[in-house]
């Protein structure tokens, strides 16, 4: 399951607009995977690495 | 009348040679009348690359694009799919994508300067099955030290989101060039 995908299932009620707009992830093509690279959602929280996990 | 006063670098010892055209024709060079650096091959970086596979990517999420082959590199500028250009100045900056994937509603791609989105180009929203290419281009000055340029691209779908790929070098590729020095 991608970040994207456990994001989704955390918060449903997240639309596309907001991935492009006030959430913002990422991935640098590094290894590292995808992160998080801006959340600026005006009403949910920022999910914690337990979360994602 | 004009006057020509040639001025050694105080801390280089190198020799300047003005040559001559290798045919018995007359050749007239003309200096622009104002101050600036003469801009020859030698520093005026350009480059190319292109995807040589397809990329998974994951939906939603800008991914930098992975530029395996290089089709020229001027200047050893372009590395790790990274542009840094060692002369300072003004760059024409191109950059495809082509976004594939199951349902695809969302593809746009993004020329990242250090690190961060500096230019998003075409956005394509709708929803398809297949392929859709979208470009973004601009003119970027860049410093010549530290500064560098990465393409991402974003490809948003219920499954399958991808990089295509398709065995002509065209539908993945990021170049640039110096159109401007400092």
């Amino acid at each position: 399951m991608t970040l994207y995908d456990k994001i989704k299932t955390l918060y449903p009620e997240l639309t596309e607009r907001d991935f492009m707009t006030v959430i913002t992830l990422q991935n640098d093509s590094d290894g590292k995977g995808d992160y998080i690279a801006k959340w600026e959602h005006p009403t949910l929280p920022k999910p914690t690495q337990e979360q994602l996990a | 009348m004009a006057s020509l006063i040639p001025s050694a670098n105080a801390s280089g010892t190198g020799s300047m040679t003005l040559a001559g055209p290798s045919t018995n024709s007359n050749q007239t060079v003309n200096i622009p009348d104002v101050t600036g650096t003469m801009m020859v091959s030698g520093n005026m970086p350009a480059f190319s690359a292109y995807a040589s596979s397809s990329q998974s990517v994951s939906s939603a999420t800008p991914t930098k694009v992975t530029l395996g082959t290089e089709i020229f590199d001027t200047n050893n500028n372009f590395a790790s799919s990274t542009f840094t250009p060692t002369v300072a100045g003004y760059y024409q900056i191109n950059g495809l994508i082509r976004g594939t994937g199951t349902t695809v509603t969302v593809v746009y791609v993004a020329i990242f300067k250090n690190g961060s989105a500096y230019r998003r180009g075409t956005q394509i929203a709708t929803t398809l099955v297949g392929s859709t290419q979208v470009s973004v281009t601009d003119i970027i000055y860049m410093n010549g030290s530290t500064d560098y340029l990465e393409l991402y691209g974003f490809v948003s779908a219920t499954s399958g989101s991808t990089f295509e790929f398709n065995d002509a070098a065209s539908t993945s590729v990021f170049s640039g060039c110096l159109v401007r020095a400092a």
